[in-house]
């Protein structure tokens, strides 16, 4: 078995904005073969790094987000590397790539310049604006691209638990990885029209139109009540203030309260529980037995003390217990997990999710995340690790121009 | 008409809250012929979801709904009753593309797993999508998109130092389960193409925020350091790569910050210039990115005393044009109102829907195709609105048969 996209030959030129693209081709079987200058891509530089010493084959942000491409170096600044590119861009399905807008046209070497000869070229342009507009020169990094494209003024704390605090960005370059989803969505859509056609077209995808479309009811209530959400601490910024969804338990980690006995089968299998334990004696009363009494949100009393009893229970038991609890009794309740934590869920291993990489400064393969999506016919697979600087030069470009 | 990329790909949308409705949002938007089948007895909980316009709901006035299910078809479908099941088996069979993002095992207990929906569309593209996924041993977990970004790591990478998880302030792991589902569903059809071979599709909405965080599992798997640990999340700070300035600052009047995220010295002379070469700014103690990353609080310090009583924009503009990469932290309304980008860029659109009004209001369609745009077509449709429609041109049934059919409670 191979992946969906096999066959398909794409060419890359990105850092950090763009580099998720790629591998998301990539990863489904597409032959993407990434281009660098001598000094290597600038996802190179970026960390952490194997026992945090820099090198450019010992970025681990660049060992995730370049599997399964081979590098090939060519300096664009030289006539040689120029008429290499041009090459290469000719014997290509696909190309994306994340310059400033008009910086690869300027020295001849754009879409503008070499898309419409190629007729059935598909050419991505992935940038922090766009490719026009005002700011389409202007400079950003994944946390300005989440200020002004709205996540971060949705993230944050209650004035009441962090006074003054600002909005929040959240981590691990999801502004860039928002970008190259619908940047990939846009390069499939244009590749689907090309298997009926024969058409290539640009795709011209920002950053900033990407994480704008990617705030939930942010826009839906300034569309129809002119009206900003308000951000709070650990839950969804809302019209009006709601009840924490957060919890501390008693080994010191966050259970995620969603909901508690939403109908009344599994509230008496939430009630059954906690007085198994001594908790909630009081519960047993009529009073509590109109499900909509006991939400949070609806202010009763009720619900102020099915909130405080969970509270309560929730601090003598371990996050984990309240997890798997909550979910046995059919609750979908969570545990706020660091990202390696996950790694001793078993659940996982029954899935086979993880996947084993390796790497400059490392014997054996270590593991990091594998298939977003599990596909019954065309499998997500692993053939080789991130390249090193310049791997298959003399390799792809006797392959692909001869 | 104009060309659409997918124009002729029939969906049969079984989704419903939100993930799923983004991934056919996404199909819909690209010219797919999605076709939402809904139940009046287990309806679309965004359907009441808030905004409503207006004081009640009437299952048509939702905001929420309206942004996520436009350029869709809706027919109401009885699946409990044998002939409303068995005009889902017709409407599969004419399908390319079957969606569904209930719990796991409901499309089982429909007896329409992939096997079953194969029989009847040999080339189906079935994709799922679940909170656990359709295998493993908590396989009957279920998730919201929170509880997707808790479990996954992503909710403790948000926050300062020290505090509680800011998180995330909207289900980013609903709308990214369902870009993935939109990637699947395109990347298969790319291969039925080719081969004429469908596939089941299996999405856990959970290991879609967990690829999301590889950097940080491989430090952990490589150089044995969780992102739990003492001065994480660092907030604004930066993390990789290790720069600074790198914040939000306020700026004039209520709740208005800037980020400022300076990646090299040159960055910040321009930076220092911009601001007017204050005394603090000037001389050794910030002069590298090592030394400025030392003494960060008194560098942040120093910014906000520069940036408490400007107009964000204005900051902006000004550290722009001086090369410093800055952005405003807007909020919804400043996107729509002040945002001279998207303006520039007619990113706003407006359709008529009969309970939202005349010009009811959408973001348009990223990335930008060329040649074939996705676009924007109708708003969200009605409850239902299209059940005589898809039943009768599509699905076989005669107006007398339609009649029939709906006396005996098939189309609710």
């Amino acid at each position: 078995m191979s992946g969906p996209l096999t066959g398909l030959r794409v060419i890359e030129y990105t850092g950090p904005l763009g580099q998720l693209a790629g591998k998301l081709l990539a990863d489904m079987g597409a032959d993407v073969v990434a281009i660098e200058p001598p000094a290597g891509s600038p996802a190179r530089a970026v960390g952490p790094f194997v026992d945090d010493v820099p090198g450019p084959d010992r970025s681990l942000n660049y060992w995730y987000h370049n599997t399964n491409k081979r590098s090939v170096i060519v300096d664009l600044t030289a006539a040689e590397g120029v008429a290499a590119w041009k090459s290469l861009v000719a014997k290509a399905d696909i190309v994306i790539e994340d310059c400033a807008p008009g910086e690869l046209d300027t020295v001849g070497l754009g879409h503008a310049s070499l898309r419409p000869a190629i007729d059935s070229l598909i050419w991505c342009s992935i940038t922090p604006f766009g490719q026009a507009g005002p700011w389409a020169s202007y400079q950003a990094t994944d946390m300005v691209g989440l200020a002004l494209g709205g996540p971060m003024m949705m993230n944050g704390y209650d004035a009441e638990d962090v006074p003054g605090a600002p909005p929040i960005r959240g981590h691990g370059d999801q502004g860039y990885n928002t970008a190259c989803h619908y940047a990939v969505q846009g390069i499939l859509a244009a590749l689907l029209y090309r298997d009926k056609t024969g058409q290539g077209q640009h795709v011209d995808a920002s950053m900033h139109e990407a994480c704008s479309s990617t705030t939930e009811v942010g826009l839906p209530y300034w569309f129809t009540q002119r009206k900003n959400v308000i951000r709070q601490t650990g839950r969804h910024a809302a019209a009006q203030r709601t009840e924490p969804w957060l919890h501390m338990a008693a080994d010191g980690r966050h259970a995620l309260i969603f909901g508690v006995g939403r109908d009344n089968a599994s509230w008496k299998r939430i009630k059954e529980w906690f007085q198994a334990d001594g908790f909630g004696k009081q519960l047993d009363e009529p009073r509590f037995d109109e499900p909509a009494a006991r939400q949070p949100g609806r202010g009763s009393p009720e619900a102020a003390e099915v909130m405080s009893e969970l509270s309560r229970f929730i601090a003598a038991h371990s996050a984990d217990e309240v997890y798997r609890g909550g979910q046995e009794r059919r609750q979908s309740w969570g545990v706020v997990r660091a990202p390696s934590e996950a790694l001793g869920d078993p659940h996982w291993e029954d899935r086979g999710f993880w996947t084993e990489v390796s790497g400059e400064g490392r014997d054996a393969p270590v593991r990091m995340p594998g298939a977003p999506y599990a596909f019954s016919a065309t499998p997500w697979e692993l053939r080789r690790p991130a390249p090193k600087l310049g791997e298959h030069t003399a390799e792809v470009l006797a392959e692909w121009l001869t | 008409m104009p060309d659409l990329p997918l124009s002729g790909i029939r969906v049969c949308d079984l989704t419903w809250i939100i993930a799923g409705p983004t991934a056919t949002r996404v199909l819909a938007d690209f010219g797919a012929d999605v076709i939402r089948v809904e139940h009046q007895q287990a309806i679309d909980p965004i359907r009441v979801g808030r905004p409503i316009n207006g004081e009640r709901t009437t299952l048509n006035n939702s905001g929420f709904f309206n942004y996520f299910n436009r350029n869709k078809r809706s027919m109401l479908l009885n699946v409990r009753h044998p002939l409303g099941m068995e005009l889902l088996h017709r409407l599969i069979a004419i399908s390319d593309v079957v969606i569904e993002n209930f719990s796991s095992g409901v499309l089982d207990s429909w007896e329409l797993s992939y096997e079953a929906q194969k029989t009847i569309n040999p080339g189906v593209i079935y994709c799922s999508i679940s909170g656990f996924g359709h295998s493993g041993r908590d396989k009957h977990f279920t998730t919201w998109g929170p509880t997707a970004q808790a479990l996954s790591g992503l909710t403790l990478m948000s926050g300062l130092p020290g505090e509680p998880p800011a998180g995330w302030g909207y289900s980013y792991m609903d709308h990214t389960a369902g870009y993935y589902g939109a990637i699947a569903i395109l990347m298969a059809l790319h291969h039925r193409n080719r081969t004429g071979e469908g596939q089941h599709i299996d999405i856990s909405q959970v290991e879609a925020g967990m690829v999301l965080t590889g950097p940080a599992i491989l430090d952990y798997t490589v150089n044995g350091r969780s992102f739990r640990r003492p001065g994480m999340p660092p907030g604004n700070h930066a993390w990789e790569p290790a720069i600074a300035p790198h914040n939000t600052y306020p700026c004039a009047g209520e709740d208005r910050w800037i980020a400022i995220a300076v990646r090299n010295d040159a960055e910040w002379l321009a930076m220092v210039r911009a601001m007017g070469e204050p005394a603090w700014a000037n001389g050794g103690r910030f002069s590298t990115n090592a030394s400025r990353l030392a003494h960060q609080d008194e560098l942040d310090a120093g910014i906000a005393v520069w940036t408490s009583t400007r107009d964000e924009y204005r900051l902006m503009h000004l550290l722009q044009a001086a090369g410093v990469p800055a952005g405003v932290c807007q909020s919804p309304g400043d996107r729509v109102e002040k945002d001279e980008q998207f303006r520039a860029r007619n990113w706003w659109a407006a359709m008529p829907h009969a309970e939202m009004g005349e010009a009811s209001e959408f973001d348009g369609v990223t990335p930008r195709l060329s040649h074939t745009p996705g676009t924007n077509r109708t708003a969200s449709p009605l409850l239902g609105a299209h059940t005589h429609e898809v039943t009768t041109d599509l699905l076989g049934l005669s107006n007398e048969e339609f009649a029939e059919y709906e006396a005996m409670g098939v189309f609710m």
